[in-house]
C-alpha cells in the first residue's frame, strides 16, 4: 500500500485515494473527436514515470497529480489541481 | 452538551450518537480571501485553515477540503457574506455525529482505520477525514477525552456496532 | 527416545490432550516441547508417502510436526506443534492417517514411491475431461494435510492501525540492540517477536551480558511498543508492513472474543533481524522422528529442559554444532560421536569422540526415534547405536521480508548462503542474518530416493535429479514440476539444499542456478484475519435507509441492492412475492401507492455557472430550464456510451438539484467531482453530494395529486413541475416525476425528518384504497412503462440511439460523450437496439436469447421479464439487433440454462400509456 503525501493533508494511505487516469488520456470536453478519441484509447504507458491523476476520495476529496515509477512505486511528486484554494 | 463542570469522568470509552444538528457545507468558489475576510467579520473569528477548527458557542467550522467548509449550529450569518463567490448546502439530515469519549478514543480510531490518530499527529482542534472499517468518516479532535465523529447516516449504525464491539481491546 | 530431563524448576500443572490422550505439560512448553516431554517423537504423517514424521525444529520452520489444534470453528489446521504454545485443555491432533497414528492404511504410499516421482500427477492423471472427474476424488483423499472446519469460526479478528519512527523485527541480541538503541534516540519504536518468549538466539544461548527481560523493560519505559506472539509476514510498498498477532493460542477461546490482529503499520525505517533457520543434511531416511536440527536440539535442552534423545550423533559442517555437543553433555545425555564433514574444526567437549571428513549416510528407526545411525567416515562405513541424531547442514538468512521489500540478495560463498545486500526501501539488516558462520557445501553420503529435501511436499533429492533428467532447467521449472517450497512451510529448510542439488547437476554455483521470490506471507495466515470484522457481514456494513426501522414494522421482503437494503415488497395475508408485488402495482394504476426512494443519488448544484457544469455533464439540454422545472436526463461517457440516467430541477436561480440512480451514486460523486475540479476548476459552483441528507418518498397513482394536494394545502406542481412545501409540518420539496406512469411525485425530506412525513402520506393512501410498494412492484411498473434502469438496458454498452433516447441528445453538443458519439461503431447496422416484447405464448425468461429459429445465434436478450399489470399477459424489454426495425417480427425467447422457450412479437418498448395522458391531470 503506497503512501501519498497530499497537498492539502500530508501522508496519508492508499486506501484514502482512488486512481483516476494518466494525465495523458485526459480528455478536454472542448476538443474535436479525433483528439478526444486519441487521448481515450491511446496512451504512452512508459516503463518509468508517468503522471497520474488521484483524488483523496474518503480524505479531502480534492484531486491531484502524481509523478509515479510504474515500476518501483516511487512517487516523485505531488501537485494539487482544482480551483484556487485558501491555505 | 456536556460542561466542564459537570463532566463525568470514567476509565471507559463510550460511544454515543448525539442528537441531529444543522450542519451546512460551505463552499468558496471565486475570491476565497476577499470571501474569508467577510466571513470573519460576521463570525467574530477567522475561516479555519486545512485540517483544523475554530468557532464560538453558536458556530464552529471544521475544515476538511480545501474549498469547502462544514458549518455546525448556525449560519445565519453566512447567507450575505458569500454573494456570487460560494454557496450554503444543507448536509445534516446525512450525517450522524458520533461522540467517542473515554481515554482510549484515539486507540479505537485505529481499529479498522489507516490514520495516525496519536497526539503528535492529530492534535485537539484538529479534523481529519479519513476511512475506517471501509466508511469514509471526519472526525474533529475536540479535547483529550472526547472526538467527534461525523458519521454517514446509512454507516452509522453499523460503524458504532464496530466501535462497541472493538472497546474489550482498548487499553489491553 | 526424548526422555524426561526437567529437573526441579517449574511444574507439569498444564493439561492437554493429544490423539484423545492426556498429557502434562508446563508453562511456556510449545506443543513440540510438551510431546518430547511425554516421550512422543511420532508427531504425524507425510503429505505424500504417508512416512512418519517427528519433530524437526523449534520454530516456525518446521515442516513436519504438523497438527490440527482445537475443534470445532476453532480448529486450526496444519499448526506447527514448535509453534503454539500449549494451554489448559488443549486439544491436539495428528493428521493425514487414517485409522490412526501408528497404524496408517495409506503408508503403503511408500512402499509404491518409486511410482509416484517428480511430476506423478502430470504423468498419471491426463486425458479427456470426464476422467478428471474421476481422479479428482482419488487426488483429494491421498494427498493434503489436515482438514479446513466446517463449523463457522466463533472468534472476530481484529485489524489494527500501528505508526513508528522505527519498525524492528526480531527480538534477538541484534534487535534488542537495535531496538533499545533507537528508543534510546528518541525515536517511537515497535519491536515484534513470533515467539511467546522475548530473545531469539538468547533462550537457547544465553550472554550473561544481555537480559532480554531487562531490555524489554527498557524499551518499553521509553516508550516503545513490544509485541510477543506477533509476526511480520508481509512487507508491501512505502515501507507498510502487515504483522499478525495472535491474541490467543490456536483453538483457545480468546479472551475478548479476538483471536487474532491484524496489524498495518506504517514504518520510518524497518531494522530486520531476522536471524537464521539451520539447514537440515540430506542421507537416507533424514525424515524419521529422531532426526532433529541442531540448534533446535539445544533449544530443547536449554531452554525447556527436555532431552530429545539419550544416545546422540551429531553431525555437522560448521561449529556450531559442537555447542550443541555441550548442551547435551551438561544435560547428562551421551553423545556417541560427532561427525565433522570438515577436516578440522574446534574441540569438542570432553568425552565426545569427533569424526573428521564424516557424513551421515543412513539411519533406521522406531516408532518414536532411531535405533542407528550410519555414517561414512572417510570412506568407509561405521554404524552408532543411538536414538537421535541432530543434524547441522549450514544456515539459511531469513531474508523473506528483505526480499519482500524488493532488496537484492547477495552470494556468501563462506557460508554458503544468500545474505541481504541493497533494498529500494528505508530497511536494513542486522544480526546473524547478515553474518551466517561459515559452513562449507558438503556432497551427501546417502542414497538419494530416502534422502527427502523438502519434507512437507516429500520431495527428495532423488525428485530433483529426475526433473533435471527429464530437462526441467530454471529453478522456477523445478519448484513447479517437484513442488518442491510449495507447501505450507514455503520450502523454509528445504531451499538451498534443493539449489545446491541443482547446481551441483548444472555444474554452475549456486547463485547462478537462480532462486526463487519470497512473497508474503512469511507464515500462513488465517483467512478470517484478512477479512476482519468483514468476515461476518460479506466484507461491508448494511447501508441503512432513514425509515428503516418504520418499513421494518410492516414485515417487508427485504432487498439487498448494493450495500443497501431496500423493501421489495410488503405482503400482507400470507401472500406470495409475486402475488403482493402484482397487487401493490395494481394498487399504483388504480388508486395510488407509496414508496422509498431514498437511495436515490441526488446532488445540489449552486453558483453561477451550476447550468455551464450540468450541460457538460448531462447528455439533454438542462441550461434552458425555467425555475420550478425539471426534465429527465442521462449521462454519457466520454466513449459516448450511457452511464447514468436521472433528473434535473431548478430549484432557484443558481440552484439545482440532479438525481441519479441508486446503484450508480458514487460513480456519479467521483464524476461530477472529476469534471468540477479537474477539467473546469474555472466554473463558479458548488456540487454538494445530498444523497443521504434527503429522504426521498414516491407517491404514484391516479388518486396521489388529490392526497398530495390534501396533504400540503395547495395544488400540487404538473408533470416536470417542482415547488417547496410544507407536510406534516416539515419543509419539503415535492418534484412531479413519474417512473411508474402514473401521474407522480416524489417528496424529498430531511432525513431526519422523513418518518412523520411517511406517516402522514402512509395514512393519507391508505384511507383512499392506496398502499406503499416496494421494488419488485416498481420493476413490474417502469417495465410496463418502457423506462430504462441502469445495470439493465443500460448496460454499459447501449448508446443514447441504442436506447431509443437519441432524439433527447442536446443539439448543440459540448457535453461529455459528445466527441465519442461520432464513432463511426456507434452508428453502423447490427448494433442492440431496445424493444419491447410481446409474449404469443407463455411467460417470457429473464435473461433469455433472441432467436429465429433453434440452433441459431442469438440475435438479442431479454433484460427484464415482467406481466401487464391490468390487462394480464407476459412482456418483456429486450436488446435486439437492429431492433428500432423490425417491430412485428416474430421471434423465441429461448433459455436454455432454464429449459424455457417463449415466442414472442417484437413492439414498442412503451406498453403502457405511451402518449403519456395519465401525467396530465
Amino acid at each position: 500500500m503506497y503512501q501519498i503525501t497530499c497537498p492539502h493533508c500530508g501522508p496519508r494511505a492508499q486506501t484514502e485515494f482512488t486512481y483516476e487516469r494518466t494525465m495523458d488520456s485526459v480528455v478536454d470536453p472542448a476538443a474535436d473527436a479525433q483528439t478526444a478519441m486519441q487521448a481515450l484509447y491511446t496512451r504512452a504507458n512508459p516503463m518509468g514515470l508517468d503522471e497520474e491523476i488521484w483524488r483523496h476520495t474518503y480524505g479531502c476529496r480534492a484531486w491531484m497529480v502524481l509523478t509515479r515509477h510504474r515500476v518501483t512505486h516511487e512517487i516523485h511528486a505531488v501537485r494539487a489541481i482544482g480551483p484556487e484554494a485558501l491555505p | 452538551m456536556i460542561l466542564p463542570g459537570n463532566a463525568i469522568v470514567t476509565d471507559a470509552t463510550s460511544i454515543i450518537a448525539l442528537p441531529a444538528a444543522p450542519l451546512h457545507a460551505l463552499e468558496i468558489w471565486s475570491n476565497p480571501e476577499a470571501v474569508a475576510k467577510r466571513v470573519q467579520k460576521a463570525l467574530g473569528f477567522a475561516l479555519p485553515p486545512m485540517n483544523r477548527s475554530a468557532g464560538n458557542a453558536a458556530t464552529t467550522l471544521l475544515r476538511f477540503e480545501p474549498t469547502v467548509w462544514l458549518v455546525e449550529g448556525d449560519t445565519s450569518v453566512l447567507a450575505d457574506t458569500l454573494g456570487d463567490d460560494g454557496a450554503l448546502t444543507a448536509i445534516g439530515g446525512g450525517v450522524v455525529r458520533m461522540r467517542l469519549a473515554g481515554p482510549h478514543w484515539r486507540e479505537l480510531l485505529l481499529e479498522g482505520g489507516v490514520f495516525d490518530t496519536s497526539a503528535a499527529a492529530f492534535p485537539v482542534g484538529a479534523t481529519a477525514a479519513t476511512i475506517i472499517d471501509h466508511v469514509g468518516v471526519r472526525l474533529h479532535a475536540q479535547s483529550d477525552e472526547a472526538c467527534i465523529a461525523y458519521v454517514p447516516s446509512s454507516y452509522a449504525e453499523g460503524l458504532h456496532h464496530f466501535w462497541e464491539a472493538a472497546l474489550p481491546l482498548l487499553g489491553a | 527416545m526424548s526422555g524426561p530431563m526437567r529437573p526441579a524448576t517449574g511444574e507439569e500443572t498444564i493439561s492437554f490432550t493429544f490423539d484423545g490422550t492426556t498429557y502434562q505439560a508446563r508453562p511456556g512448553d510449545t506443543l513440540a516441547a510438551a510431546l518430547l516431554a511425554n516421550g512422543i517423537g511420532l508427531v504425524g504423517r507425510s503429505f505424500k508417502y504417508h512416512r512418519p514424521r517427528g519433530i524437526m525444529t523449534a520454530g516456525i520452520e518446521e515442516p513436519n510436526a504438523l497438527v490440527t489444534v482445537g475443534t470445532g470453528g476453532r480448529a486450526e489446521p496444519n499448526t506447527r506443534a514448535t509453534d503454539v504454545f500449549v494451554y489448559p485443555g488443549m486439544v491436539a491432533t495428528s493428521q493425514n492417517r487414517w485409522p490412526s497414528l501408528s497404524l496408517d492404511v495409506a503408508s503403503i504410499f511408500g512402499l509404491a514411491a518409486p511410482a509416484l516421482g517428480a511430476g506423478f500427477y502430470y504423468k498419471t492423471f491426463f486425458g479427456p475431461a470426464k476422467h478428471w472427474l474421476r481422479y479428482e476424488g482419488f487426488i483429494r483423499r491421498a494427498a493434503g494435510l489436515g482438514n479446513a472446519p466446517t463449523e463457522a469460526d466463533p472468534d472476530n479478528f481484529s485489524q489494527t492501525a500501528g505508526f513508528c519512527d522505527v519498525l524492528v523485527v526480531g527480538s534477538g541480541p541484534a534487535g534488542l540492540k537495535a531496538a533499545l538503541e533507537a528508543a534510546e534516540a528518541g525515536s517511537s519504536v515497535m519491536l515484534v517477536e513470533q515467539d511467546a518468549a522475548p530473545g531469539g538466539s538468547l533462550l537457547r544461548d544465553p550472554d550473561p551480558a544481555m537480559d532480554p527481560a531487562v531490555m524489554i523493560a527498557q524499551i518499553k519505559a521509553l516508550g516503545g511498543k513490544v509485541l510477543l506472539r506477533t509476526t511480520a509476514s508481509g512487507y508491501w510498498d512505502h515501507n507498510f508492513l502487515t504483522l499478525t498477532q495472535r491474541l490467543a493460542e490456536p483453538g483457545a477461546v480468546p479472551t475478548h472474543g479476538f483471536a487474532q490482529r491484524l496489524w498495518h503499520v506504517r514504518a520510518g525505517r524497518v531494522i530486520l533481524a531476522t536471524g537464521l533457520i539451520e539447514r537440515p543434511v540430506p542421507f537416507a531416511n533424514n525424515d524419521h522422528p529422531g532426526v532433529m536440527l541442531s540448534q533446535a536440539v539445544r533449544s530443547y535442552v536449554r531452554r525447556w529442559r527436555v532431552l530429545p534423545g539419550k544416545r546422540v550423533v551429531i553431525a555437522t559442517n560448521n561449529d556450531d554444532a559442537y555447542l550443541t555437543a555441550e548442551a547435551l553433555v551438561e544435560a547428562g545425555a551421551e553423545v556417541v560421536a560427532l561427525l565433522d564433514a570438515r577436516a578440522s574444526g574446534p574441540a569438542a567437549p570432553a568425552g565426545v569422540t569427533v569424526h573428521h571428513d564424516a557424513r551421515p549416510a543412513s539411519v533406521t528407526g522406531r516408532k518414536h526415534g532411531l535405533r542407528k545411525v550410519t555414517a561414512v567416515i572417510g570412506g568407509s562405513e561405521q554404524s552408532f547405536d543411538a536414538d537421535l541424531i541432530a543434524v547441522s547442514g549450514g544456515f539459511v538468512p531469513v531474508s523473506h521480508l528483505h526480499m519482500q521489500a524488493g532488496g537484492k540478495l547477495t552470494w556468501n560463498e563462506e557460508a554458503q548462503a544468500f545474505i541481504p545486500g541493497e533494498t529500494p526501501q528505508a530497511c536494513e539488516t542486522v544480526g546473524s542474518a547478515l553474518n551466517p558462520p561459515p559452513a562449507p557445501a558438503v556432497a551427501p553420503a546417502g542414497k538419494a530416493k530416502k534422502s527427502f529435501v523438502d519434507f512437507q511436499n516429500d520431495v527428495s533429492l532423488a525428485d530433483i535429479d529426475l526433473a533435471w533428467q527429464e530437462g526441467y532447467r530454471s529453478v522456477e521449472h523445478l519448484k513447479r514440476y517437484t513442488t518442491l517450497g510449495m507447501a505450507t512451510d514455503q520450502g523454509k529448510t528445504s531451499n538451498m539444499v534443493a539449489l545446491s542439488r541443482l547446481a551441483e547437476k548444472q555444474r554452475v554455483t549456486v547463485p547462478e542456478a537462480g532462486l526463487t521470490t519470497f512473497r508474503p506471507p512469511f507464515t500462513p495466515v488465517t483467512m478470517g484475519l484478512l477479512a476482519g470484522a468483514g468476515a461476518r457481514n460479506a466484507g461491508a456494513h448494511v447501508r441503512r435507509i432513514p425509515l428503516h426501522g418504520l418499513h421494518e414494522k410492516h414485515d417487508p421482503i427485504w432487498q439487498p441492492l448494493g450495500y443497501w437494503f431496500r423493501p421489495r415488497a410488503y405482503p400482507v395475508n400470507g401472500e406470495s412475492l409475486a402475488e403482493a408485488s402484482m397487487r401493490e402495482a395494481r394498487t399504483v394504476r388504480t388508486v395510488a401507492g407509496l414508496s422509498d426512494v431514498s437511495t436515490l443519488g441526488k446532488f445540489e448544484v449552486s453558483g453561477p455557472d451550476a447550468a455551464a457544469l450540468l450541460e457538460l455533464v448531462c447528455a439533454t439540454t438542462v441550461g434552458k430550464l425555467a425555475i420550478g422545472r425539471g426534465r429527465y436526463t442521462f449521462m454519457c461517457r466520454e466513449d459516448g456510451i450511457v452511464f447514468d440516467d436521472g433528473t434535473v430541477w431548478r430549484l432557484a436561480e443558481n440552484r439545482y438539484l440532479m438525481t441519479s440512480s441508486t446503484g450508480g451514486a458514487d460513480r456519479m460523486a467521483g464524476h461530477l467531482s472529476y469534471v468540477r475540479n479537474s477539467l473546469r476548476p474555472d466554473l463558479k459552483c458548488s456540487v454538494v453530494n445530498v444523497q443521504e441528507h434527503y429522504a426521498g418518498i414516491a407517491l404514484a397513482g391516479p388518486r396521489a395529486r388529490a392526497i398530495l394536494a390534501s396533504l400540503i394545502g395547495s395544488e400540487p406542481p404538473r408533470h416536470m413541475g417542482y415547488a417547496p412545501a410544507t407536510l406534516a409540518g416539515v419543509p419539503v420539496h415535492v418534484l412531479a416525476a413519474s417512473y411508474s406512469g402514473e401521474r407522480a411525485f416524489e417528496i424529498h425530506v430531511e432525513a431526519s425528518h422523513a418518518a412523520a412525513v411517511w406517516q402522514a402520506i402512509d395514512a393519507a393512501t391508505r384511507a383512499e384504497g392506496g398502499a406503499p410498494y416496494g421494488l419488485e412492484a416498481m420493476e413490474l411498473l417502469r417495465i410496463e412503462k418502457g423506462h430504462v434502469v441502469v445495470g439493465g438496458e443500460v448496460d454499459g454498452r447501449s448508446t443514447p440511439h441504442d436506447l431509443g433516447l437519441g432524439g433527447m441528445l442536446n443539439k448543440a453538443g459540448g457535453f461529455i460523450g459528445a466527441a465519442g458519439l461520432t464513432r463511426p461503431a456507434l452508428s453502423a447496422p447490427g448494433r442492440n437496439n431496445l424493444v419491447g416484447l410481446v409474449s404469443l405464448d407463455g411467460p417470457i425468461p429473464e435473461g433469455g436469447m433472441l432467436i429465429q429459429r433453434a440452433g441459431q445465434s442469438p440475435q438479442g436478450h431479454v433484460t427484464a421479464a415482467a406481466r401487464r399489470i391490468l390487462e394480464g399477459g407476459a412482456i418483456a424489454l429486450a436488446l435486439l439487433e437492429d431492433g428500432h426495425k423490425r417491430h412485428g417480427e416474430e421471434l423465441i425467447v429461448s433459455s436454455p440454462t432454464r429449459g424455457e422457450k417463449a415466442r414472442v412479437r417484437v413492439t414498442s418498448p412503451h406498453f403502457y400509456d405511451p402518449a403519456g395522458e395519465r401525467y396530465r391531470d
